[in-house]
């Protein structure tokens, strides 16, 4: 008799069950269609493309101001084999011809030069054409034989060429200081 | 209700047939199960449903009859299967694949909305600098302007000093500045100075929102006009027989928007 009643219960709620199943579907479907177009939209931002470029050049802009301002006296050959994978275009041709004369003179020289990054920034990138150009702050350390190290700070301005799909400098200077009344 | 007084009658008479089996306490054990919303019971459902002619077809028709009448007049014969009953296993495979659809939709949706998030979730994502050109350059213009009146120092017009130190500065930026600026202020009134600070270069770390940070080149330039009559209006402009001096000087600035202005709100001389 109980067990009876209590079955009754379940089959009042079955005449309900697929409309209840039914609303559940359209939610799940409502949910699955927005959630996929929002993927979409967020896999093929344009934005978030260029923003990728923006950063890798950034990272590498930084690190090949840093492997530039580098240089072990004891260590020179990978120093200067690293100064010239992080260029191309005419920054590399000048390091790789002045490379002897540049050797020769940190060899007597002796000193360690170390750099830091303190901070950088892309001001311009045409993802396209492959080209950027960033600002780099610098902390150079010199360290003469002596033992003395000094500090300097160092605004660089930097250019970088896509080539391969890689970022390398093409152009690297400092922002002159009080010259050419650049406003 | 007419229902259960069906299946009242029906075990009456079943307990009548076969009195000495233990039938009373089966019927509600082959009770088909209504498909639960879970994907076991829905698999069970459909299990139930592929074979119906080992289920007692008495009981599967106590759940369709929905006639009063008919249940009253119900006896032995009306129980075997008649056409209509077939239209019963495709409605719980319907509702079974309903669950599945429904699982599998909200599956979907929960992946992809975490596939989402993951995706714009990425730093380089958030940061809009460049990306959004329209406030890059906004927050890059603002924030030379403000570089350049903070920096800068007429001992003649201390008022136009003041007036942007009160408005463009905001949070610690105001007693970063003021470490900053205040021995250089109390010389350039004793040398009767000009300093003018110009914003040679500059670039856009980071946006996020109503905040960003500027990586700032700037000049600043000491003119002494101690010599001669310091007016207002020949600002900047003494040249030769003052000693001009040039410093460049690099730093960040940690700027803020409020009520659509961008305030500096932090200055970052990376350690000196």
């Amino acid at each position: 008799m109980e067990g009876t009643a209590r079955t009754a219960r379940p089959l009042a709620r079955l005449r309900s069950l697929p409309a209840v199943l039914l609303a559940l579907a359209l939610v799940a479907g409502g949910f699955a269609a927005w959630a996929g177009w929002d993927w979409y939209a967020a896999a093929h931002d344009d934005s978030a493309a260029y923003a990728v470029q923006r950063d890798r050049a950034l990272a590498a802009g930084e690190q090949a101001v840093q492997n530039l301002n580098t240089l072990d006296h004891d260590d020179l050959d990978h120093g200067l084999d690293l100064w010239e994978s992080s260029t191309t275009g005419e920054l590399h041709d000048q390091l790789a011809s002045g490379r002897k004369e540049f050797a020769a003179q940190v060899q007597t020289a002796k000193t360690v030069t170390t750099a830091r990054v303190l901070s950088g920034a892309v001001t311009e990138l045409d993802d396209r054409a492959g080209r950027a150009r960033v600002l780099v702050a610098l902390r150079v350390t010199v360290k003469a034989p002596g033992g003395k190290s000094t500090d300097k700070d160092s605004r660089m301005l930097g250019e970088l060429t896509r080539t391969g799909g890689q970022w390398k400098l093409s152009a690297l200077g400092q922002a002159p200081v009080g010259g050419s009344s650049a406003g | 209700m007419p229902t259960t007084r069906h299946t009242l009658n029906h075990q009456r008479r079943r307990q009548a047939r076969e009195a000495a089996s233990p039938a009373p306490a089966a019927p509600p054990a082959r009770t088909p199960e209504p498909p639960a919303p879970d994907r076991a019971g829905a698999a069970r459902a459909q299990r139930q449903a592929t074979a119906p002619g080992k289920e007692a077809p008495s009981r599967d028709t106590a759940t369709r009859a929905t006639n009063p009448a008919r249940a009253k007049r119900a006896d032995p014969v009306r129980d075997t299967p008649r056409p209509g009953r077939i239209r019963r296993p495709p409605r719980s495979v319907g509702l079974a694949l309903l669950c599945l659809l429904t699982l599998v939709l909200g599956g979907f949706a929960g992946w992809a909305h975490a596939r989402a998030q993951d995706l714009r979730a990425d730093p380089a994502v958030r940061n809009t600098a460049l990306t959004d050109a329209a406030r890059t350059s906004e927050i890059k213009g603002q924030t030379e302007k403000a570089v350049a009146a903070l920096f800068s120092y007429d001992h003649a017009d201390p008022a136009a000093y003041e007036k942007a130190t009160k408005t463009l500065l905001t949070g610690k930026a105001v007693a970063q500045h003021k470490a900053l600026l205040d021995a250089v202020r109390t010389r350039a009134d004793q040398q009767k100075a000009v300093i003018t600070t110009t914003v040679t270069d500059s670039a856009v770390e980071r946006v996020d929102g109503d905040r960003a940070r500027v990586l700032v080149y700037a000049d600043q330039s000491s003119v002494s006009t101690a010599g001669t009559k310091a007016s207002a209006s020949g600002k900047g402009k003494q040249s030769a027989q003052d000693e001009g001096t040039y410093a460049g000087a690099m730093f960040a600035v940690d700027v803020l928007r409020r009520d659509g202005r961008w305030l500096v709100s932090g200055i970052d001389t990376f350690g000196r």
